[in-house]
């Protein structure tokens, strides 16, 4: 049974090739094809289907290899899952198809070649959506390594003073990251004045708010004053709209101002020299 | 085991060095209160450097023993809260509002002697 | 692999061996300082409601390992008067005993996962997670 429909799909191949693309082309999204140019669609759609042929021949290692690289280089290339399940499934479908319309599959034995099909199909499409999966995993847990990395550093500028930027979304556990960095630092810099910059936060809702005021009540318990600057005006208008409290602790609109109130808070000042042109 | 409790000029000077338990911590606001009251101290200072945790019971022993001390007439400074306490301390929800801090006991008394000379 | 050891709370002395016990699986287990805090705060409260509520309980530490996560739970059991509306005593700001109000909802923003089961009468369990980051 196998054999016949591994013969059968290698005497056509060039024909189920050309159908599969015409076929795929039509069904998929246009975001797809667009991606991609038209030779390297052809070029790996060949492989797509070269692949799905080397699963009835060949050693079983064999197979595994390419399907890893050809998953591999899907997603590399950007191809949506959907897009390389449907065609797997479009491949079934055409080649069912032309071995009824051929008559090698008769109402008699149909329920057989559909068993078959089933049998070969199944496992391949596991094996695709897992190697889909673990490689997005492998992505995702990259970049949150590379997330944690760049999560807010500490920077002394002046004696007993210490300005913390925060750059993008942040999350609880990023929140969470950050009031430890900003509270082991303050303490490691005898910082009085700790500067929180949010210019690079793209939007404060109430939980961002809420880690902020925490991270500020956390900084007053180890005895230095928080202060928060680098407000928008957008920020500004959430942050009341929201009706978030903030007026515990002082805000500036931007960290020069900041750094202005927190030398005035630490009796520092800066002065031009005399004479100096 | 009894906290040392050390005058200083007319401050007191308090430095917790070990995990407190709840007699400890008990003992400990008896005894800072009778202090003040035989020393007529007007300041105090609670070093709490060595201390690696505080729950909700350790830390209202603290605030009340603040607010005793307030109703003495003294004014307390907590120093040396460390990091990892002070997260807790939030995440318990317990901000200790009206208390004063700073970072180490030389801030501690520099604080006090600014609120004492106001 | 669960591994599980456990300390009887009937006095206040239990609260601080119960705590110690947590500590130091915590940092076996690799928590840093500020998870360690967290632990350890956890179960002080949780000791002390057994203490104050129950008279008599268990505070059990396990070590958890799930699916490449390592992890560790603090389990109180009580067979105590039981919590008639845990709604009400999750909510921040509710006391019976006089404290802060802090305890069970300042338990569950320690920890990263917290479940209570209790009936009238019969007793209270939580279980509260935190997993190793």
């Amino acid at each position: 049974m196998n054999k016949i429909i591994s013969n059968y799909i290698q005497d056509n191949k060039q024909g189920i090739l050309d159908q599969w693309i015409d076929r795929t082309k039509e069904e998929a999204d246009d975001r797809v094809v667009r991606l991609v140019s038209d030779r390297v669609f052809h070029a790996t759609s060949k492989e797509f289907i070269d692949l799905i042929i080397s699963n009835f021949k060949g050693s079983s290692e064999e197979y595994k290899e390419k399907l890893t690289d050809f998953a591999e280089k899907v997603v590399r290339l950007g191809w949506p899952l959907t897009f390389v399940t449907k065609g797997l499934h479009t491949f079934n479908s055409i080649v069912f198809e032309a071995m009824q319309k051929d008559e090698i599959i008769i109402p008699d034995n149909q329920m057989d070649f559909v068993i078959e099909f089933d049998r070969w199909a199944a496992p391949m499409s596991n094996e695709i959506v897992s190697i889909y999966s673990s490689t997005w995993e492998r992505t995702v847990s990259l970049q949150k390594m590379a997330l944690q990395e760049l999560s807010a550093p500490l920077i002394p500028v002046f004696e007993g003073i210490t300005v913390m930027p925060l750059v993008g979304t942040i999350d609880t556990d990023r929140a969470k990251q950050i009031m430890e960095n900003l509270l082991k630092g303050a303490v490691k810099h005898r910082s009085e004045v700790v500067l929180i910059d949010i210019t690079g936060v793209p939007v404060v809702d109430t939980m961002v708010a809420h880690h902020i005021i925490q991270a500020a009540e956390a900084v007053r318990l180890i005895g230095a004053k928080c202060m928060l600057v680098g407000i928008r005006p957008e920020i500004a208008q959430t942050i009341v709209n929201l009706g978030i409290n903030l007026n515990q602790f002082t805000t500036k609109n931007n960290l020069k101002r900041g750094i202005e109130a927190a030398l005035e808070l630490t009796n520092k000042k800066i002065v031009s020299l005399e004479g100096a042109k | 085991m009894r906290i040392p409790i050390l005058k200083l000029d007319d401050c007191l000077l308090v430095s917790i060095q070990w995990e407190l338990d709840d007699q400890t911590a008990l003992q400990f606001q008896e005894d800072l209160l009778q202090k003040i009251h035989e020393t007529s101290s007007n300041g105090v200072v609670i070093d709490l450097t060595s201390i690696d945790f505080i729950d909700s019971f350790i830390a209202k022993v603290l605030g009340d023993v603040i607010s005793m001390s307030k109703l003495m007439g003294a004014i307390v400074v907590l120093t040396g809260i460390q990091p990892a306490v002070a997260i807790t301390l939030i995440e318990l929800g317990i901000g200790l509002d009206d208390v004063l801090t700073a970072l180490d006991l030389e801030k501690g008394l520099e604080k006090l002697q600014q609120e004492l000379g106001e | 692999m669960n591994i599980q050891s456990c300390i009887t709370i009937i006095n206040e002395w239990d609260i601080v061996a119960a705590r110690q016990l947590g500590r130091n699986v915590a940092k076996e287990l690799g928590f840093g300082t500020v998870d360690q805090a967290r632990i350890t705060t956890a179960i002080s409260e949780l000791a002390r409601n057994i203490y104050l509520y129950a008279g008599k309980g268990q505070i059990c530490i396990d070590k958890l390992s799930e699916g490449g996560k390592a992890g560790l739970q603090i389990k109180a059991v009580d067979s105590g008067p039981g919590i008639r509306e845990i709604r009400q005593v999750m909510e921040d700001g509710f006391s019976t005993s006089g404290g802060l109000g802090a305890g069970l909802p300042g338990v569950k923003r320690l920890m990263d996962e917290f479940y209570i089961d209790s009936t009238p009468g019969q007793g209270t369990q939580i279980k509260a997670t935190k997993w190793l980051r």
